[in-house]
């Protein structure tokens, strides 16, 4: 928490600089890799509580759980991205995010890290950086520091 | 504010549904009138009281086109009950009409649309041209010995039922009944049902002599054919005291000197005699118990189906509490306080029966007739059979049966299918019928009745019955089967060609069926809702599907069992026995496992080989598990049964709607959660696009 106050305080002195309307990102890792979803979308962050496999269930759903009586889809982000897979550790975290459809869905991550703001002006778009199966999912590019980081579109991914 | 608002609009929308329905319902039975000739003015008069309260309610929430189109039926409606109109097959069509474009019309207000609905206008246009007029009748009224105070309070349509019942010959009668004022409206309703059998209640006026607050007398002009005798028989009791209006040349005496009954003691308030005009009469009840005359006379409440939900989702969390509360006992009789324990499972049980009433009376909240569905159902075939120009009679039964709200919300699509396809494919043409000797009139019979915790609708015709040849070769063509399936299918599994996705849809769109939804769709919908659907059809005699539907989906008693490490629920209302299997007298018979139970053959279906799930075949035991669905048997092979416990089902959701063989999911107490099993998909799964068909279907495509 104190991790996310620091860094929202950073954010505040970058809003000047930054052009166009200021929206806000949350950080988490897949691998070696920094994501960011729209912090709007994401309901709740939770520790995974167990999770049922779903026989013949696509290949990227983890299963199900439920959080506080509430049933929960969980995809693993790792997969439906294609990103290598690793241990998964005390550090993972499922992000509750509700679809259109009313579904609750768990993306499964590595580890959750910070609130970025950004600018219109700060986010590259996509298309000349990244080919293949991710593109259709990404917004866009963020560089509020030198590392980039993937700006993911949930929309795209799970129909929030 | 806004919530208060919001939930006196949701209030509008119901009421204004349930009006509407009413109107449907009477305009339903006024075309059954009309067929057997028969003219029931009771019944449109309620045609228009019900249209009458619409307009009210549309004026109260600014409701403009319902308001109009409300109002132009009332008028229409009126010149009918006052006889200046004819009730014909094309005014009922019209007003038949008009549920349809309410119904668009609820839809845009909902959606806060303000732009008029398609339709409206044509339909007042034509609402006003059939304004008719016929010449007032002349009346007789004057020869009875009825009271001036109350014929002076007779609403023109009353008036003009007395007269064209008098023209008719009939007598009329005077009931004097007492009758509490809490069931007042209950009590007027019964007597009006008993009148109905000998004649007509023209009108009701309260006498304003009553003996006690609690009660109020009225007086009740009827007309009927009967004699006084047979009225004294059917009517008369110690609250009703039926007498006969005389005729004036006969005895001259006047209608307010008629006998009292001689029981009234003294009354407790001076209520001045006579015959007060009604409004004077409500002013004295207001004056004598104020809040009596305010408060609503019904009982009923109305609820969002979701707040049901959540109450059962909390009975849900309770009935997990329960099963820890149970789990401590056990702990602490294991730790050798015995009695504690037995105290503890005192509260248990008691905490277990009180929890089973409560999730037994929510339930029974949640429940309501199938005739809410069948209803809208006769409207549609009497749509399409018009339009198609066939007769039928839709003979409905059972529609008293009960089930879950949810439950019926999600038939009414099917069900319409399954009928639209019986009227246009099913039912011959009339000529076509001529010739084989049918009746003119085509039936559809729609029955439901409750089988144990299911409920069974079926749905028969008497028309041509399925073409099993058409069905193969449409099948062939579609590459569903291949030739050697073409001998080797049942009857019965011939007939199941028809759910398979294109087999049932036409080559060519057609208005009434459209090339539209096929089977397919009704029987996933069924599916979805853990019903499983027949078919049986007979050629040249007809064809009949049955349904069969859980009676709820709340919740359900299940059966828990493990396959490796994963615990699956099996809801209990499929499952008709459990019992050890050691592997020994299994067949294989082309390509499926079966095993002998009690002279008959069960087929098997091991969970975790269809599952796909890791084979614990190490562990030499295992259970069969016995699931009925319809007719059908299946045994499923599980590695171990946990036990009984109730279970609220939640569906998986769309990321997983592709995933065949649950039909959701539960927590089982422990922060995990179970896949309930869908023993109708299973079973359909392993029996009919089952193991066998589907291997053969591999090797001969592909």
């Amino acid at each position: 928490m104190a991790n996310l106050t620091r860094v929202e305080r950073r954010g505040h002195l970058r809003r000047a600089a930054a052009a166009g309307p200021i929206r806000e990102f949350l950080t988490f890792t897949l691998s070696v890799d920094l994501y960011a979803v729209e912090l709007t979308t994401i309901r709740e962050i939770v520790s995974p509580p167990p999770v049922t496999h779903v026989p013949r269930a696509p290949h990227d759903v983890l299963g199900v759980c439920s959080v506080r009586g509430v049933l929960v889809t969980v995809v693993d982000l790792r997969k439906r991205l294609r990103a290598p897979a690793p241990p998964s550790s005390s550090r993972t975290r499922i992000l509750l995010s509700e679809t259109r459809s009313g579904e609750v869905v768990g993306l499964l991550v590595d580890e959750v890290r910070q609130v970025i703001r950004l600018g219109a002006g700060e986010i590259e778009p996509v298309a000349a950086v990244l080919g293949g199966d991710i593109s259709a999912h990404v917004l866009g590019i963020g560089r509020p520091d030198n590392d980039p980081i993937i700006l993911l579109d949930l929309n795209s991914i799970i129909g929030v | 504010m806004v919530d208060s608002i919001d939930k006196a609009r949701e209030e509008f929308f119901s009421e204004a549904q349930e009006i509407i329905e009413t109107f449907s319902r009477n305009l339903l039975a006024l075309d059954a009138a009309i067929s057997e000739g028969v003219k029931d003015p009771t019944l449109v008069n309620e045609a228009f009281r019900a249209v009458h309260t619409l307009k009210g309610l549309a004026g109260l929430f600014g409701a403009v086109a319902m308001g109009t189109l409300s109002h132009h039926l009332e008028d229409l409606l009126d010149e009918l009950r006052l006889g200046r109109a004819e009730l014909t097959r094309t005014v009922l069509d019209l007003l038949f009409g008009a549920i349809d474009v309410f119904g668009k019309i609820l839809a845009a207000e909902r959606s806060g649309s303000e732009a008029m609905p398609p339709g409206l206008d044509e339909l007042v246009g034509r609402l006003r041209e059939l304004g008719g007029s016929v010449a007032p009748e002349a009346g007789m009224v004057t020869d009875y010995e009825l009271d001036p105070g109350m014929l002076a309070v007779l609403t023109e349509y009353e008036e003009h039922r007395l007269r064209s019942n008098l023209e008719q010959g009939l007598r009329l009668y005077r009931l004097h009944v007492k009758f509490d004022l809490a069931t007042l409206d209950k009590a007027l309703e019964e007597i009006k049902d008993r009148a109905k059998r000998h004649g007509e209640i023209i009108t009701y006026l309260p006498t304003g002599e009553s003996s006690s607050i609690e009660t109020i007398e009225l007086d009740l002009l009827m007309a009927s054919h009967d004699d006084l005798s047979i009225l004294i028989g059917a009517l008369a009791s110690d609250r009703i005291i039926v007498e006969e209006i005389e005729r004036k040349p006969l005895v001259p005496a006047a209608f307010s000197s008629r006998t009292h009954p001689p029981v009234v003691p003294e009354s407790v308030l001076s209520v001045p005699s006579g015959h007060p005009r009604p409004g004077e009469e409500a002013a004295d009840l207001a004056l004598v118990s104020p809040d009596r005359s305010l408060r609503s006379l019904t009982q009923t409440v109305r609820v969002d189906i979701r707040k049901l939900d959540r109450l059962m989702n909390i009975v849900g969390e309770l009935a997990i509490v329960r099963n820890v509360l149970s789990r401590i006992a056990e702990r602490v009789r294991a730790e050798g306080q015995p009695q504690i324990s037995s105290e503890l499972l005192r509260v248990h049980r008691n905490f277990e029966r009180r929890l089973t009433e409560m999730q037994d009376g929510i339930l029974e909240v949640r429940m309501v007739p199938l005739g809410q569905v069948f209803e809208r159902l006769s409207r549609v075939v009497r749509q399409i059979s018009r339009e198609l120009d066939k007769e039928i009679r839709f003979v409905i039964t059972g529609s008293e049966t009960e089930i879950d709200k949810l439950i019926v919300e999600e038939l009414s699509d099917p069900l319409m299918h399954m009928i639209r396809n019986s009227i246009d494919h099913g039912i011959e043409d009339t000529a076509e019928r001529a010739r084989v000797g049918k009746p003119a009139a085509g039936t559809i019979a729609l029955n439901a009745f409750q089988k144990g915790n299911h409920v069974v609708i079926e749905i028969e015709d008497d028309g041509r019955g399925i073409d099993e040849n058409a069905l193969m070769q449409k099948a062939l063509r579609l590459g569903k089967i291949d030739l050697t399936d073409r001998e080797q299918l049942s009857r019965e599994e011939v007939l199941s060609l028809i759910f398979l996705p294109g087999v049932s849809t036409r080559e060519r769109a057609d208005d009434v069926s459209g090339r539209g939804v096929g089977m397919d769709v009704v029987k996933t919908n069924i599916g979805h809702l853990g019903g499983v659907i027949d078919v049986q059809s007979e050629p040249g005699i007809g064809t009949k599907m049955t349904i069969t539907l859980p009676i709820t989906l709340a919740i359900v008693s299940a059966l828990l069992v493990r396959v490796g490490e994963q615990v699956f629920a099996i809801p209990l209302n499929s499952v008709s026995e459990a019992l050890a299997f050691d592997g020994r007298g299994v067949r294989v018979v082309d390509g499926r496992e079966l095993m002998g139970l009690r002279g008959q053959s069960l087929p098997l279906c091991r969970l975790a080989r269809v599952l796909g799930l890791p084979d614990d075949s190490t562990s030499g035991r295992k259970f069969v598990v016995v699931a009925t669905v319809g007719t059908r048997r299946l045994g499923i092979l599980v590695d171990y049964l946990i036990g009984q416990q109730d279970i609220v089902i939640k569906p998986l959701g769309k990321t997983l709607a592709e995933v065949r063989g649950f039909s959701g999911a539960t927590e089982l107490g422990d922060q995990n959660v179970g896949l309930v099993l869908d023993p109708g998909a299973l079973i359909e799964e392993v029996l009919l696009s089952g193991e066998s068909v589907r291997e053969k279907g591999l090797r001969a495509h592909g």
